[in-house]
C-alpha cells in the first residue's frame, strides 16, 4: 500500500516537471514564413505570418526569446537612442505610446525596414527570428499587465521597474501626460 | 571461471591511454604542470598507502575479533596488556596522521608558490571569457601594435606566460592541463595565471567552470613556437585582413561586410567592425574555429556559418540564410584569411 | 503710442566681446541701420514681473515658432533683421519690428532629409545661424551647411558636408571669416570622426579638411606644430594611440564654438570625445580628442594642442565655451584663451602658445585631481576611474558637462567671467559596445544626478585673475542656456524652468526676474535699434520634459532616459504649450 501511495506521488511530481521549450534552430522554410509579414498600406499594423500560430507564439510567451531579445537590445545599440525604454533621440518604448503601432507585426517591419523619422533598418544586421525576438522583447517593457513570462533578471544597472512586475499597471506609475 | 592474471593485467591497459596526448594533467609539458603533476602522483600514493594500511588494519582487527571469542563474556572489562598495545596503536596512527597532512600540506603550498614564480620577462596575454568563446589580446608598448584575436592563443617556447584572465558575462576558468591548473575567470575581477611551455607543440585546453548551454564546447588551442616563429606569427597577425584572391573570394568579401556577419565580427581592413563576436581577420589562420568545435577547412567553416545552432546549439551566432553561391564565396573567403 | 519699425544691431554677443573689435566673433557683425523704433502689441502667455530698484525689462513683443523641439539658436542681427532659426527641422525666419509687432519678413525652410532625426543629437536643435558680407551661413542637423542672401532670403549654394549614413550631423554654428567659412561635425555618440571643414564663401566647395584623428596628414600636423606640452610631441600621434584601426570611429567631433583670432591667423576649436565611451575598448591616449587646437585660419594646419583629457573615461570632451582675451595676466600682458571646461574647470591659457596659465574648478568635481600636471593635463582620481563591466558611482562631472557650449559671458572691465554651471554627477556603467555604422557607439548606462549639496545648476561669477568664485545663484535645475553680461553692471540669463532673471553683478543679487512660457537653452542677446534704444532678446523653448537632451517623447520613468537627465528633471513639469517663444525686452 505504502510502496503504491509512494508511485503515484513521485509520478505526479515527475509530470509536474514541464520544462520550457527552446527552440533553438528553426527550420529555414520556417523562417522564410516568418519574414512574410503582410503589413497594411501604410505600414502599420497588419496581418501576421501564420507560421507564428502554428509554432505556439513562441514570442510572446517564451521565456528564452524573451531574454535573447533582452540580449539583443543592448548588443545592437538600442540603448543608445532609446536608453532603456525611456527614449533620447528616439521615442520611448515604455509609456504604452507607439508611433508606428506595438503589434507584433508593426513592430517587426519598424525593425526590419526602419521609418522616415530616423529608425535604422536592421534588416541586413539582424536574421529574421532575432527581430522577432527582439519584438516579443519590446512589448514586454512598458507593459501594464502581468504574463506568465518574463526576459530574465538585468545585467545591467537597473533603472526602470522591471519586465516582470506584477501586478504591473500599480508599480510602474502613470505615463506622463501628452 | 578463473580469472586470469595476465589477461586482468592487459585488460587495465588501455586506461593508461588516458595518461598522454595533447590535453593531459599526467603528461606534463612545462614546469607548471610538472609541479602539479608530481603532486598528483605524490598524493595518490601517500593517500593509496594510506588506504591500504587502513584497510590492513581493519582486516587484522576483524580477524583477530574472530578468533578470539573469550573477551566476549566480560566485553567491558579493559585487560591491561592489550589495552597498552591499542593506545600505542591509536597514538602512532594520529600522530602519522598529523605528519603526512602537515607534509602533504607544505608540499602544496611549496608547489603552489612555485606555479607563479618565473623567471625572465613573461609575454603579458589578455585572455577574456565570453559565453561560448575566447578572446585573446597582445598587449604591446604601444596600442596600435595590440593584436586582438579569438579562440587560440601562440606562445613562445620557454618564455614564461602571464594570462590577464578576465571575463565578459559569467564565470569562466581557464585550464590547459598538459601546461598549467585551472584558474577562474570572474566577471569584475582581475586573475592572473602564469606558465611556460617548454618545448613546441599544440596543447589543447578548455573551460573548466560550467558556464550554459555550451560550456563542453568551449575550448582553445594553445600553440607553443619557437620564438622568432611567435615573433613572425605577431607580426602577421597584426596585419589587416588578407586581400581576396579571386572572384570567387572577393564575392565572399561582399557578403561578409554587407550581411549580418559585420554586425557582430571584426574583419580589419574592410567595413565590418562588429564587437561583440570573436575577431575575424585572421580565422583562416586559427586551427580551430567555433573554439575547439571544428577544424579550420572551408569545409567546416561552410557547414559551422551555415548551421552554428546544429553544431552548437544554443551559441549566440544566429542562421544567416545564405544562398549556396553566397555560402561557397564566403567560406571561401574566410579560409582565405590568413 | 506709435511707432515705426526699427532697425536692430547687435551690440553686445553673449561672450562679452565687442564684435565690433579686430576679431571675428561667432555671430554676425552688422552695423545699425537708421530707423525708428515701433511699438509692439504684447502677445503671448500670462507674465509676472517683478522689478526692482534701478534695473527691469519691458515686454514689447513676442513671436512664436511652432516647432516643439529644442531652441538653441539665439537669434542673430542681419541688416535689421532678426534671424531666428528654428530646431530641425528647420526654418529661418527673418522678422523686423513694425506696428503689428515683431513680423516675419522672409522665410526660409530647407529641404529636410527626415532620417537625421535618428542621428542627430541634442533634442534636434542647431546654433545660430552667422552673418558676413551680406550672407548669412547656417548649419542643418541634416548635414548641409547653406548660404543665403541675408537680405532677401535667397539660397546662394547648399552643400551637403556631414555624412548622415555615418551618424555625422551638424550642430553649431558655423564662421565666416575672410573668404571662407568654417564648420566642424557632431556625432562622437555614433563613432563618427571629427573633423574641421574650411568651405568657400562664395561657392561653398571645401578648400581643406583636418580631421581630430588619425595619421598626421589628416590631421594638419606638420612643420608648423608646435606644442606646448611635450606628450603631444610625437608620430602620427592620432593613430598610434588607438588599437588598430579604432581611430576611424574615434569621435572627436568639432561640436562646439570656434573662434577666430585674426590678428594671429589662427582659428581654436575643441574637439570632442573619444569614441566609445568605454574606455577599455580603446586602450592609449587617443589623441587628438577631448582637447583644444589652434590652427591656422588659411590652411587649418595644427600649430598647437592642448589635451583636456588624454584617454576620457567619463565622456567629458571639449566642446565648452571658447573666449578670446587680451589682458594682463600676472602683471604681463598676455593674450589669453579661456575654455570654460565641460570637466567643470575654467582653462586659461596663453593663446599663442598654448600654455596652461590657469585650471580651477568652478563646479564640484571628483573626477580629477585639480592642478596642472606636467604634462598639463590634470589627473583622474582614481576611485572614480570607469572600465567595463563596473559602475562607478557618484562621479562628478556629469557626461553632460558643467556649461553648455555657449554657457559663458566675459566682463573685461570687471574681470568677472560669468558662467552658467551645471552642477552634475552620474553614476555610469561601463559596457561593451558594438559598432554598427550608423547606429549609437556608447557602451555605457549613465544616470545623471544633482551634487551631492546645493543646486543642480548655478550662475557662477568667476573672478579671472584669482581663478575663485566672486559670488554664485543657486538654481533648482541645470542652465543649460547662457548669460548676458549688460556693461550697466547686470547679468540677465533664462532657466531649464522657464525663468528669466537679472543680477546685479556685483553681488549677485536678483534685480528683476519674469516667467517666460517655456524654459530657455540659449543665450539672451542684447541688441540695439536704430533709435539708440537696446531691447533684449531671448529664445525660450527647451524642447519636452528632458529639456535639449532628448525628443518630446522621453519617459522619465527611466533613470536612464534623455542621457541621464531622466533621472534629475523628474520634478520638470510638462510644457502647457510645447513651442518656441522668442521675447523682446526694452531696456529702460
Amino acid at each position: 500500500m505504502r510502496a503504491v501511495a509512494i508511485a503515484g506521488l513521485a509520478a505526479l511530481l515527475a509530470a509536474g516537471c514541464q520544462r520550457e521549450e527552446r527552440d533553438l534552430r528553426l527550420d529555414p522554410p520556417v523562417t522564410a514564413a516568418l519574414d512574410q509579414v503582410a503589413p497594411m498600406a501604410n505600414a502599420v499594423g497588419g496581418a501576421p505570418p501564420d507560421v507564428l500560430g502554428a509554432l505556439g507564439e513562441p514570442y510572446e510567451g517564451n521565456a528564452y526569446n524573451l531574454s535573447e531579445g533582452k540580449r539583443l537590445y543592448s548588443w545592437f545599440n538600442c540603448k543608445g537612442c532609446h536608453a532603456d525604454g525611456g527614449g533620447a533621440s528616439g521615442p520611448a518604448l515604455l509609456d504604452g505610446w507607439w508611433r508606428y503601432g506595438s503589434d507584433p507585426v508593426s513592430l517587426f517591419v519598424t525593425l526590419r525596414d526602419g521609418r522616415q523619422n530616423g529608425m535604422p533598418a536592421y534588416g541586413d544586421k539582424l536574421t529574421t527570428e532575432q527581430i522577432w525576438q527582439l519584438v516579443g522583447y519590446l512589448r514586454t517593457v512598458g507593459v501594464s499587465s502581468a504574463s506568465f513570462a518574463a526576459p530574465s533578471r538585468n545585467d545591467e544597472m537597473q533603472s526602470r521597474p522591471a519586465e516582470n512586475r506584477a501586478p504591473a499597471s500599480a508599480e510602474l506609475g502613470t505615463p506622463p501626460s501628452r | 571461471m578463473r580469472p586470469h592474471p595476465r589477461l586482468a593485467a592487459a585488460a587495465l591497459l588501455p586506461l593508461l591511454t588516458g595518461c598522454t596526448g595533447p590535453q593531459s594533467a599526467l603528461d606534463p609539458q612545462g614546469p607548471n604542470a610538472a609541479s602539479l603533476a608530481w603532486l598528483i602522483w605524490t598524493f595518490t600514493a601517500v593517500c593509496g598507502l594510506v588506504w591500504l594500511l587502513v584497510l590492513l588494519t581493519v582486516g587484522i582487527a576483524l580477524w583477530r575479533r574472530r578468533a578470539s571469542s573469550g573477551a566476549a563474556d566480560e566485553p567491558l572489562r579493559p585487560e591491561s596488556a592489550t589495552e597498552r598495545r591499542k593506545q600505542g596503536v591509536v597514538i602512532g596512527a594520529v600522530v602519522a596522521t598529523v605528519l603526512i597532512i602537515a607534509t602533504l600540506t607544505l608540499m602544496s603550498f611549496v608547489a603552489t608558490r612555485s606555479l607563479t614564480a618565473s623567471s625572465g620577462e613573461p609575454l603579458t596575454v589578455r585572455l577574456r571569457g565570453y559565453q561560448w568563446w575566447w578572446e585573446v589580446t597582445y598587449t604591446a608598448d604601444s596600442p596600435d601594435r595590440f593584436v586582438t584575436a579569438a579562440n587560440e592563443i601562440r606562445v613562445p617556447v620557454g618564455r614564461p606566460v602571464r594570462l590577464e584572465l578576465s571575463s565578459g558575462d559569467v564565470i569562466h576558468s581557464f585550464w590547459v592541463p598538459s601546461l598549467a591548473g585551472k584558474q577562474d575567470m570572474i566577471p569584475g575581477r582581475d586573475n592572473v595565471l602564469t606558465f611556460t611551455a617548454e618545448r613546441p607543440g599544440s596543447y589543447r585546453a578548455q573551460c573548466a567552470e560550467f558556464c550554459g548551454m555550451q560550456h563542453a564546447r568551449m575550448a582553445l588551442v594553445v600553440i607553443a613556437m619557437a620564438a622568432p616563429e611567435f615573433e613572425s606569427w605577431l607580426d602577421a597577425q597584426r596585419q589587416p585582413a588578407a586581400e581576396p584572391a579571386d572572384e570567387e573570394q572577393e564575392a565572399g568579401r561582399q557578403v561578409a561586410t554587407g550581411k549580418a556577419c559585420a554586425a557582430c565580427h571584426t574583419i580589419r581592413g574592410t567595413r565590418a567592425a562588429g564587437t561583440v563576436g570573436p575577431d575575424l581577420t585572421h580565422v583562416g589562420s586559427r586551427q580551430t574555429i567555433a573554439a575547439g568545435t571544428l577544424p579550420t577547412t572551408r569545409g567546416a567553416l561552410g557547414a559551422w556559418i551555415a548551421d552554428p545552432q546544429t553544431v552548437k546549439p544554443g551559441n549566440k551566432m544566429p542562421m544567416v540564410p545564405l544562398s549556396a553561391d553566397e555560402l561557397r564565396a564566403v567560406s571561401a573567403y574566410m579560409a582565405g584569411l590568413k | 503710442m506709435t511707432a515705426s519699425t526699427a532697425g536692430f544691431a547687435t551690440i553686445r554677443q553673449s561672450d562679452g566681446h565687442d564684435p565690433s573689435g579686430g576679431s571675428a566673433a561667432r555671430w554676425g557683425i552688422v552695423a545699425a541701420i537708421a530707423a525708428s523704433v515701433g511699438w509692439l502689441l504684447l502677445s503671448g502667455t500670462a507674465v509676472a514681473q517683478e522689478s526692482a530698484s534701478g534695473f527691469s525689462l519691458r515686454l514689447v513683443g513676442t513671436f512664436r515658432t511652432d516647432n516643439p523641439n529644442a531652441h538653441l539658436a539665439a537669434p542673430v542681427m542681419a541688416g535689421g533683421r532678426l534671424l531666428l532659426l528654428t530646431p530641425f527641422p528647420h526654418r529661418l525666419t527673418a522678422l523686423r519690428l513694425g506696428p503689428e509687432g515683431l513680423h516675419p519678413e522672409w522665410r526660409f525652410t530647407p529641404e529636410t532629409d527626415r532620417m537625421a532625426e535618428g542621428t542627430a543629437c541634442c533634442g534636434l536643435g542647431v546654433r545660430s545661424p552667422a552673418v558676413a558680407g551680406g550672407r548669412a551661413f547656417l548649419n542643418t542637423a541634416d548635414g548641409r551647411t547653406i548660404a543665403l542672401d541675408a537680405a532677401s532670403g535667397t539660397k546662394i549654394w547648399e552643400m551637403r558636408t556631414a555624412d548622415r549614413g555615418s551618424g555625422e550631423s551638424l550642430a553649431s554654428s558655423p564662421l565666416p571669416v575672410g573668404d571662407k567659412v568654417l564648420i566642424g561635425n557632431a556625432g562622437d555618440d555614433f563613432g563618427v570622426r571629427g573633423w574641421l571643414k574650411a568651405l568657400d564663401a562664395t561657392s561653398g566647395a571645401t578648400l581643406w579638411t583636418r580631421y581630430s584623428t588619425g595619421p598626421d596628414e589628416d590631421v594638419g600636423i606638420g612643420p608648423d606644430f608646435a606644442p606646448f606640452y611635450k606628450i603631444a610631441r610625437g608620430r602620427d600621434l592620432g593613430a598610434a594611440t588607438w588599437p588598430p584601426g579604432a581611430w576611424e570611429r574615434g569621435g572627436g567631433s568639432v561640436s562646439g564654438p570656434l573662434m577666430a583670432d585674426t590678428g594671429l591667423g589662427l582659428v581654436f576649436h575643441g574637439t570632442g570625445r573619444p569614441a566609445p565611451l568605454n574606455p577599455d575598448q580603446r586602450p592609449g591616449e587617443n589623441r587628438w580628442t577631448s582637447g583644444l587646437f589652434a590652427r591656422d585660419l588659411a590652411t587649418g594646419a595644427a600649430r598647437w594642442f592642448y589635451q583636456l583629457a588624454p584617454h576620457d573615461q567619463h565622456g567629458v570632451s571639449g566642446t565648452g565655451p571658447l573666449i578670446l582675451a587680451d589682458r594682463d595676466w600676472k602683471g604681463r600682458a598676455r593674450k589669453l584663451l579661456i575654455h570654460v571646461g565641460l570637466n567643470g574647470h575654467v582653462y586659461v591659457l596663453d593663446r599663442i602658445s598654448g600654455e596652461l596659465l590657469s585650471a580651477e574648478a568652478f563646479a564640484p568635481v571628483n573626477a580629477f585631481r585639480g592642478g596642472a600636471a606636467a604634462s598639463g593635463a590634470i589627473a583622474v582620481a582614481q576611485e572614480k576611474a570607469t572600465r567595463v563591466g563596473a559602475t562607478t558611482r557618484d562621479v562628478c562631472p556629469a557626461w553632460t558637462g558643467a556649461t553648455s557650449s555657449e554657457g559663458a559671458a566675459l566682463s573685461a572691465e570687471t574681470g568677472l567671467l560669468f558662467i552658467a554651471a551645471a552642477r552634475l554627477c552620474m553614476d555610469i556603467e561601463i559596457r561593451p559596445a558594438n559598432y554598427i555604422r550608423g547606429t549609437p557607439y556608447l557602451g555605457a548606462n549613465v544616470r545623471v544626478k544633482g551634487p551631492p549639496e546645493g543646486g543642480a545648476g548655478e550662475l557662477v561669477a568667476w573672478r579671472l585673475d584669482d581663478a575663485r568664485p566672486a559670488w554664485t545663484v543657486s538654481e533648482p535645475y541645470p542652465l543649460l542656456g547662457g548669460p548676458l553680461w549688460h556693461p550697466r553692471g547686470f547679468v540677465i540669463y533664462g532657466t531649464l524652468d522657464g525663468w528669466l532673471k537679472a543680477l546685479d553683478a556685483r553681488d549677485g543679487r536678483l534685480v528683476w526676474q519674469q516667467r517666460l512660457a517655456s524654459g530657455v537653452v540659449s543665450a539672451p542677446m542684447l541688441v540695439r535699434g536704430a533709435d539708440g534704444a537696446e531691447y533684449v532678446t531671448v529664445l525660450a523653448g527647451r524642447g519636452g520634459a528632458a529639456g535639449p537632451a532628448a525628443g518630446l517623447e522621453a519617459d522619465l520613468r527611466d533613470a536612464t532616459a534623455a542621457r541621464g537627465f531622466g533621472n534629475l528633471l523628474r520634478g520638470l513639469s510638462a510644457e502647457a504649450q510645447p513651442g518656441g517663444t522668442l521675447y523682446l525686452f526694452a531696456l529702460p
